[in-house]
Parts: C-alpha cells; sequence; structure tokens
C-alpha cells in the first residue's frame, strides 16, 4: 500500500515536471487574478513570462466560484498579482496565505494603499477597490508590477522598468483622452448613473457626479425611494442617459427608465460600460485600454458630449 | 486528466464535510427539519452585519462568530415558534429565517451600505480553494505533504459530531422516534433537541466556512434520505449516510475534472458536482432500493396480487 502511494506521488512528480518543462519556453509564469492586472503584467513582463489571469470576461469578481482549474494555476504560479481591498472575497485570504508560503504575492490596490490618501474610503476606513476606473489609479498599479517582477526576476529589472515606463506613457494618453472627453459633456449633464458603485474612482477623477442604484453589496438591494429620488433628480438635472454594467444585472437600471418615463422623462440606456470586468479576450475592448476607452467614449457620446465614435485610436466596436 | 496531489486533498474534504454534515443530518431527516442547512444559510446574515458593526473588520474570525450565534439562535427560534405557535416545523423555520434574512438586509442597508457584506464573498468558502491554504506541513515516507486548514477543522467536527452522537445515542435515538417515552424514561427530550440544533448550527457555519453553501446543505439532506431508504435501523442509516457522503465527495471531484472535458469545457465548480452526485446517488437507491425502492416496491405488490 505504502509503495503504491509512493509510486504514485513519484507519478505525479514526473507529470508536473513534464508540465513545467512545457512552460519552459518562457521563463516563469506570473497569474493575475482580473483581467486589468492580467493586462499591466503582460505589458511589463513582455516575453519572460507566461502570464495567465483567472477571473474571465463578465464576470463579477465578488462572486466568483474558482475550479480546480484555477488551483491548478495558482499553485503553478512563480508569482501572483492580485487586487486586493476585498474585490476577491474570501479567496484574497487564501493568497495572503499563499504568499506566506515564499511565493511572491502582490495585492496591486494594497500596495498604492501606503501612498497616502489615494485610495477612496469612507469614514470607517472600508476601501472602495474598483482603482482601475481612474487610469491615474492604474499609472500607480504599473509601478506595484514593475517593482514585483523586478524583485522576482532582478536580471531583467531594466527591462521591465522600460516596459512599464511605456506603458504608463500610453495610459497617459488614454487619461488625456478620458479628461478631454468628459469634459465635453455639458456641466449639468455630468452625472454618471449605474447599477452598483463602481465608479467613484472614475467620477473622481474625471469631474462626474455618480450615482449608484444598489450600494456597494450584491447583496444589498435599492430602496423604492432611492429609485425616487434619483428619478426626480435626473428629470432635474435633464440627464439624457443611464447606464448598465456587463457583469452586473441590468434589472434596477430597466425599473429607473421605466419610472422616469412615468414621471414623463425619457431617459435611454446609454450602453453597457465594463466594471468589474473587460470585454472578449482577444478584442480590443478586451485590454484595459480599450476596456476604459470604450467607457469613457460611451458615457460621453450619451451623455451629450463630443466623442469620436471609435474612441481614442479608432478600434471600438459600435455594432451593439 | 492528470490527479494531482490537491485533487486528493479537495476529495478528502469534501468527504470530511460530507460526513460532518450527514451525520446530523440523519436527525434532521428524522424530525422533517431538512431544510435547517438551508435557513441557516439565509439566517447567518444578520450575524455578519453584527459582527461586522461591532468589530468594524471583514475578516474570518468575527464573521464566523456572528453567524454561528444567529445559526443557533436560528434552531431556537424555530424550536419556540413550533412549540407555542402550535405551527409545523417547516413552517416555523421559514418564518424564523425569513425574518432573520430581512433583518440582516435592513442592518446592512442601515449601517453598512458601503461596504460589500455578502456571505458569499466574506462567509462561505470554495472546497477547490481549500488545499492552498495550508496549515501544517510534515514528511511522510520521503514526500512532503501540506495538511490544509480546512482538513483539520473539518476534522474536528466530524470527530466533535461522532463523539457526541456516539455517547448520547440511546438519548438522541429515542428521542427522535418518541419523544414522549424519552420522557417517560428520564431523558429531557428538549434538552436532547437543543443540543442537536446546536451541533447542526455549528456543523453548518463551521462547513460553510471551509468550503461554501451548496454542498453544505446537500449533504445534510440527501446522504441521510438516501440511507434512509436503506434501512430502519438508526446506527445503521448513520453509517451508511457517511459512506453515500463520502462516496458522492469523491464522485463529485472526478465528475467535475472529467465531465465537461466530454463536452468540451473546462473543469467546472466541485461543490457543485459533489450536491449533483449526492443527488445522483439518492436516485439510484429511490429506484433500486431492495426494500424501498420503486423496483422493490412494484414487484412486491405484483407477487401480492399473484398470491392472492
Amino acid at each position: 500500500m505504502l509503495k503504491c502511494w509512493k509510486r504514485i506521488v513519484v507519478f505525479s512528480m514526473a507529470l508536473s515536471a513534464l508540465v513545467l518543462q512545457a512552460a519552459e519556453q518562457k521563463s516563469y509564469k506570473a497569474v493575475a487574478t482580473v483581467g486589468m492586472i492580467a493586462d499591466i503584467v503582460r505589458e511589463v513582463a513582455g516575453e519572460h513570462a507566461e502570464v495567465e489571469g483567472i477571473i474571465g470576461e463578465g464576470v463579477d469578481p465578488h462572486l466568483y466560484k474558482p475550479t480546480r482549474k484555477d488551483v491548478v494555476t495558482l499553485s503553478q504560479a512563480d508569482i501572483i498579482f492580485y487586487n486586493g481591498l476585498m474585490l476577491e472575497g474570501k479567496m484574497g485570504y487564501v493568497l495572503v496565505r499563499v504568499g506566506r508560503k515564499n511565493k511572491p504575492v502582490y495585492a496591486v490596490t494594497e500596495e498604492i494603499l501606503d501612498q497616502g490618501g489615494y485610495v477612496m474610503t469612507d469614514e470607517a476606513e472600508h476601501y472602495d477597490p474598483h482603482v482601475w476606473m481612474d487610469v491615474q489609479g492604474w499609472i500607480r498599479a504599473v509601478d506595484v508590477v514593475v517593482r514585483g517582477l523586478s524583485e522576482f526576476d532582478p536580471e531583467h529589472a531594466a527591462y521591465y522598468s522600460a516596459n512599464g515606463a511605456a506603458y504608463q506613457k500610453e495610459l497617459e494618453e488614454l487619461d488625456a483622452y478620458a479628461q478631454a472627453v468628459i469634459a465635453s459633456i455639458p456641466e449639468n449633464q455630468r452625472v454618471l448613473v449605474t447599477a452598483h458603485d463602481a465608479f467613484n474612482y472614475l467620477g473622481r477623477a474625471y469631474g462626474l457626479n455618480v450615482q449608484g442604484i444598489q450600494g456597494l453589496s450584491t447583496e444589498s438591494e435599492a430602496g423604492v425611494q432611492d429609485i425616487e429620488t434619483l428619478i426626480n433628480f435626473l428629470s432635474e438635472r435633464n440627464i439624457p442617459a443611464v447606464f448598465v454594467e456587463t457583469s452586473v444585472a441590468d434589472k434596477n437600471v430597466r425599473a429607473l427608465v421605466e419610472g422616469a418615463k412615468a414621471k414623463g422623462h425619457t431617459v435611454k440606456i446609454g450602453g453597457e460600460l465594463y466594471s468589474d470586468a473587460m470585454g472578449v479576450p482577444g478584442t480590443y475592448e478586451g485590454t484595459y485600454i480599450g476596456m476604459i476607452d470604450h467607457n469613457v467614449t460611451t458615457i460621453a457620446r450619451a451623455l451629450g458630449g463630443t466623442a469620436p465614435a471609435g474612441g481614442m485610436q479608432d478600434k471600438l466596436n459600435h455594432a451593439h | 486528466m492528470i490527479w494531482l496531489p490537491f485533487d486528493t486533498w479537495i476529495v478528502i474534504i469534501g468527504a470530511l464535510c460530507a460526513v460532518a454534515c450527514a451525520l446530523p443530518g440523519c436527525f434532521l431527516v428524522l424530525r422533517k427539519m431538512s431544510m435547517m442547512g438551508d435557513a441557516i444559510s439565509h439566517a447567518v446574515l444578520p450575524g455578519l452585519a453584527i459582527g461586522f458593526l461591532l468589530t468594524g473588520s471583514r475578516s474570518s474570525l468575527p464573521m464566523f462568530i456572528g453567524a454561528a450565534v444567529v445559526g443557533v439562535l436560528t434552531a431556537i427560534f424555530t424550536q419556540w415558534i413550533s412549540r407555542f405557535g402550535r405551527v409545523d416545523r417547516g413552517a416555523a423555520m421559514g418564518i424564523v429565517f425569513t425574518s432573520l434574512f430581512a433583518l440582516g438586509l435592513l442592518l446592512i442597508v442601515q449601517a453598512s451600505d458601503q461596504v460589500d457584506l455578502d456571505p458569499g464573498c466574506v462567509l462561505y468558502g470554495a472546497v477547490e480553494l481549500t488545499p492552498l491554504d495550508v496549515i501544517h506541513t510534515f514528511h511522510f515516507v520521503g514526500s512532503e505533504i501540506e495538511v490544509p486548514r480546512a482538513a483539520v477543522s473539518l476534522g474536528v467536527v466530524v470527530l466533535l459530531n461522532s463523539l457526541l452522537i456516539l455517547l448520547l445515542f440511546k438519548e438522541f435515538n429515542l428521542s427522535s422516534f418518541d419523544p414522549s417515552l424519552a420522557t417517560t424514561v428520564g431523558i429531557n427530550a428538549t434538552v436532547m433537541h437543543y443540543l442537536l440544533m446546536a451541533m447542526v448550527a455549528i456543523t453548518t457555519v463551521a462547513s460553510f466556512e471551509a468550503v461554501g453553501s451548496i454542498i453544505v446543505i446537500a449533504m445534510l439532506v440527501v446522504p441521510a434520505s438516501a440511507a434512509y431508504l436503506l434501512t430502519d435501523r438508526l446506527s445503521v442509516m448513520l453509517g451508511l449516510s457517511a459512506v453515500i457522503g463520502i462516496l458522492s465527495a469523491g464522485l463529485g471531484h472526478l465528475g467535475a475534472i472529467t465531465v465537461p472535458l466530454w463536452f468540451g469545457f473546462e473543469s467546472t465548480t466541485t461543490s457543485g458536482m459533489m450536491a449533483c452526485a449526492a443527488g445522483f446517488l439518492f436516485a439510484l437507491i429511490w429506484v433500486f432500493s431492495p426494500r424501498y425502492g420503486l423496483l422493490a416496491r412494484k414487484f412486491r405488490r405484483k407477487g401480492k396480487v399473484e398470491n392472492e
């Protein structure tokens, strides 16, 4: 019996060695939880790492249920990046414990936390994890990834910081574009109404008044009075559009549109925004830049601003 | 498909959870309170909210304590209402858990709407991730073995539940089937009931924390019901339910990593598949059980008619 066990152990070790060898062409494997972080790691690590994201398109990371494949991915990873601030729920705790076992694990937004007052919080020190909504915030996240990869692989540190700087330059352009198109919206219409509170960073960075219909928790529900107040607010300010999110059910937003119609104010659904997850991998919206480009372009066009239909780089696909 | 060491751990942890839940589950099924696990899974919400309001943090311990306290309260309130309110236990459970869940929603909306406090985020674990959360490492015949935290915590629950049932077997047995007889021979059936409910509540919350909700709810009901179709003896039923639970855990994980491949998908969630496997085993037993199975009953009736 013992011998049999031993054989199984040896066999599985040999197999995992084989699997590792298959990945040997790239020198190590980096894993990120959400696509937005995987995108940074891909840009910074370049040819040196094989990068894999765990949580796919259109999935709410708060509610993500890991599968066996994810565990295989995580246990084979050489370095792990995750968002933190409870975005990944209990998976975050597990990753912290993985990090204590000599595996480099970085909570990207929690590293930014030390940089004095950037991360948003309510009075009770509960942090808002949706940092990527502000491009400046994500520029800081690039620094965290560059530092993490350089600590893990000091040999290529110069390469990583060069890649990081190049990517940050692209992000600066994106940031400038976002500032410009949001500023083109008439001032009293700079109001963003969505299903849940994922856009606070975007609001702060680009001067939008953000109103979520339901709170941060997916368990809490919108009260009738909240919807009433919001409808009055919409018709007072003559807001032309509200928005749905790809990873959150749009029931509440549709209720809002119906409610406004009953009051004689026409609000249309301005489009789908990417909040907690990016678009289909392989498309422009499946990258971080494409995601933000899509969001700000959609918002600006629906609220009466001017923005090119194709977005910053004329790559947006506005078929829908 | 490659079977890795942590697959073994996932099955072991699933099996431990199944046994921990199946043992008290037998008594729940006998007392017609099978949905207690489901009730507790909803009722924990105010516990989480109060734990959060008192400590101001979403770390595991206050969440766990809050949930465990409310779990026990659910059981107690259910008993009160069914005894003094003259409604059956199913209805009493329904009243208690919906009220508690609603209270939890009110607390969250009033006090902490800016914080993500749903059980899926702060309380429920995932059986797939448990092998990564290692508490102890030791060496055994030349290979390193990493023991996950969940295996230890669920192991303790299994041990406590079996000890309690072994020590108080006669009392539990009698008070489950005939509370008035139990009282006449000097067993306090009410105390036994509260003891059992406390056991269910703590088992449920500990298992939620380790492996998530669906597998726990399933394992409280399904293995015990399946075992109930196979035997009339409580001791045999307890043993069989544990075996069925272990089988569902093994089959479930195997299913989770092989079945989706046949249809060209990647592996699916293990806890869902374990619950499905339990349902599948129940269906088999329901049809083929030698005494109470569908076929057996059909043939017996036929035999009877022919004899007449």
